[in-house]
């Protein structure tokens, strides 16, 4: 059972994380997330002490819980470049205060880090409008590069060619050769998703393009991330040259070490220390957009491209009998993520709403409770009640 | 040469409307931008709120730009405050048929007009409910209720369920935070809706600005018809007031005591994890529709406890448009 606390700001209300059942639990460690909450209550997705309440957030958290790993996301820069329009210098500025933020917590805490960038990002140049299809297009708020197209007929998939004639889209795969991908390199890949929600094919689109669809935000991006086949990693517990390598990294160095993860989100390598080095992320065409693929990648040491795949359509799924009504479009806690069977302390703070208490199987996750930008507090989770006598 | 549609009764020889989506087109009004969709998703319909019309159904949600009022503290302002000429480059284009069609698609039971106002667009609406109703697809919208008599008539003709703002209840607080002088065209709305349609009232409270007016909006909701479900949202402030202060949810939820004993409807939600969500029978108390607030993000049905309308505990009828409808009860049949 796992405990979330909602913090919407001098009111704070419990419930059981799956079932979304009130609970009146009181325990020490609850109590003590609660009082971490009411201390630092949310400035907002693009406020600039967005990333600071992180830093303020995580240092009270090791202070009352001393845990041994902690996973932290600093992603204010990506939500404010996104939707807004920033001049060199000042994107330069963000960037290296995301950095600075990360740098602040490692010296005040101690712990090891290990600093992994999702990449840079790009102007706009264009968006491809695929809503007026006899099929049916989708491509997910947070998406750029992929675009899921179900049941296409033949003047659909003219206009799709269209596109790529004028040099907007990448590929077009079929669902089977997307899966086939990943299969050819993890054979074991899980597809969690109800198979028959995929799109029958995946769009790609090139660098700076992206589509106008269904389930594409009300608000317009501005900057979109770059292709990111790479991503900088910067740590001194040993050479990594792919995303999935972290996982056992850090789990092997945790007997020695009180290590700090942290991804700071739409940031490149040109912000991260010299002695960087440039991690693999993806398979083949495929590289994961700062979002749940590339989460889980990191977290589980596996590629996870299909547990929520682009374009599917994750609406046929939410019914009333959806669980886990505070994790968003999450069906279930995923299996197999760094923490989950750890037997030391872990925690995860950040400004990526739903990850950091799905995605880390930490002991204690405290995240903004926002939705496209609409900032309605915190979210605290206890997700071990039963460990330390808790 | 005025335009009809709102209270501004825009002069449009001299431009474009207040709302910036009306033009004279020789002697007539005309949209300027007919058919254009700010989106189009599927959504639960307890989270546009409508709490009391086919609860558990799927909405497909729809908006388009541009808004006739100007409230300081808009959560939609980035495209209901714009000048909808600004972001023609984001909107979709359906006619009224091929939205329809889309909804279809997407499994949906009905369509909703959320997002900004609905007479900023009733020519392009119109058009929509002439396909929907051959399609069997009722239609509801989220209005400030700032209509001119005409056009209120025109909303009940596409509308079958109608949420209606009312966000104070003074020409001060109308005049200071939504910038129109008076307060009655809504009032006079508001009872024109509830003689012809489904209607549900919103009021979002900002504290010590329209706190002290709800027991005024209680009274008034009263008098018109006590069955109209009233959600009282703490707002949450964007836009011109981003920096206010939230509202004390114990000391608002307090405020609304005495009106639970005449009004049965009360919901006090728009923050996440509320406690106040869920129907309770007026009768005997028993609750018979469990909900999940998710503040703005959306609230969701958890349980229908009323077949038929009805309490199970003591038989007493709960106001209702419709009944529960089953979130994949179309999909099965139709979409894509």
């Amino acid at each position: 059972m796992s405990l979330a606390i909602i913090d919407a700001r001098q009111w704070q209300n419990r419930f059981d994380l799956e079932s979304g059942q009130q609970m009146e639990k009181s325990n020490p460690v609850a109590d003590m997330v609660s009082t971490v909450l009411s201390w630092n209550p949310y400035p907002g997705d693009v406020d600039e002490k967005a990333n600071e309440w992180v830093t303020r957030t995580a240092l009270d958290l090791v202070d009352q819980y001393e845990p041994n790993l902690v996973c932290l996301s600093y992603v204010q820069q990506f939500f404010a470049h996104r939707h807004f329009a920033h001049s060199k210098a000042d994107w330069e500025k963000m960037c290296v205060n995301a950095m600075a933020e990360a740098q602040k917590f490692i010296e005040i805490s101690g712990y090891t880090p290990v600093i992994v960038g999702t990449g840079g990002m790009i102007s706009l140049k264009g968006a491809m409008d695929l809503s007026g299809i006899d099929g049916l297009a989708i491509s997910s708020n947070w998406s750029a590069r992929y675009c899921g197209v179900h049941q296409p007929s033949k003047d659909d998939m003219a206009l799709i060619h269209k596109f790529m004639a004028e040099g907007k889209i990448e590929r077009i795969v079929t669902k089977e050769e997307w899966i086939d991908l990943f299969k050819s390199e993890q054979p074991d890949i899980q597809i969690h998703q109800d198979e028959a929600l995929m799109p029958d094919y995946l769009v790609v689109s090139n660098e700076g393009y992206t589509f106008k669809t269904m389930g594409t935000t009300l608000r317009k991006p501005v900057n979109i991330p770059e292709n990111n086949f790479k991503v900088p990693v910067y740590t001194g517990l040993g050479k990594l040259d792919d995303l999935r390598g972290i996982k056992p990294l850090v789990r092997s160095n945790l007997i020695h070490h009180k290590i700090a993860l942290i991804l700071v989100e739409g940031v490149g390598k040109e912000f991260f220390p010299k002695d960087h080095s440039m991690c693999r992320n993806g398979c083949g065409w495929f590289c994961n957009e700062p979002g749940d693929s590339f989460y889980l990648t990191l977290s589980t040491g596996k590629h996870e491209p299909f547990a929520y795949p682009a374009g599917y359509r994750s609406f046929d799924r939410d019914a009333e009998i959806t669980k886990f009504p505070f994790s968003g479009y999450m069906l279930s806690v995923p299996e197999n993520t760094l923490a989950l069977d750890y037997s030391g302390k872990s925690i995860a703070v950040g400004n990526r709403s739903m990850f950091m208490h799905m995605m880390f199987g930490v002991d204690i996750s405290v995240e903004c409770f926002a939705r496209n930008l609409f900032n309605q507090g915190c979210l605290g989770v206890v997700h071990r009640m039963d460990k330390y006598g808790m | 040469m005025k335009c009809n549609f709102c209270e501004h009764k825009c002069d449009l020889t001299k431009g474009k409307s207040f709302c910036g989506m009306y033009k004279d087109e020789g002697g007539k009004v005309a949209e300027l931008y007919p058919d254009k969709w700010c989106t189009y998703s599927p959504s639960r319909i307890e989270s546009v709120p409508f709490y009391h019309a086919y609860p558990g159904s799927r909405s497909m949600i729809i908006g388009t730009a541009g808004c006739n009022f100007r409230c300081k503290y808009c959560s939609n302002s980035f495209i209901a405050c714009q000048d909808p000429a600004d972001v023609q480059d984001v909107m979709f284009e359906f006619s009224g048929e091929k939205l329809v069609t889309m909804a279809k698609k997407l499994g949906c039971h009905n369509i909703i007009f959320n997002v900004n106002e609905p007479a900023v667009s009733l020519p392009s609406l119109m058009r929509v409910s002439e396909y929907a109703k051959k399609e069997g697809i009722p239609m509801g919208c989220l209005t400030n209720g700032y209509t001119t008599e005409e056009s209120t008539l025109m909303l009940a003709e596409i509308f079958s369920f109608v949420h209606v703002g009312l966000k104070g209840f003074s020409n001060a607080f109308y005049k200071k935070y939504v910038g129109v002088n008076s307060i009655d065209p809504i009032l006079r709305n508001i009872y024109t809706l509830s003689r012809h349609c489904h209607i549900e009232i919103a009021s979002p409270v900002i504290e010590n600005v329209n706190d002290h007016e709800l027991t005024e909006i209680a009274e008034f909701i009263c008098d018109i018809n006590p069955e109209i479900p009233w959600h009282v949202f703490r707002l949450l402030p964007e836009h011109d007031m981003k920096e206010s202060k939230y509202p004390d949810i114990e000391k608002m939820n307090k405020a609304l005591e005495s009106a639970r004993t005449y009004l049965p409807y009360i919901y006090f939600h728009n923050f996440v994890g509320s406690n106040w969500v869920n129907t309770l029978c007026p009768k005997c108390g028993a609750v018979v529709i469990k909900r999940f607030s998710l503040g703005c993000s959306g609230d969701r049905l958890d349980e229908f406890l009323a077949p038929g309308n009805v309490c199970s505990s003591c038989g007493t009828k709960i106001a209702m448009l419709g009944t529960k409808v089953g979130w994949c009860e179309k999909r099965e049949k139709e979409c894509v």
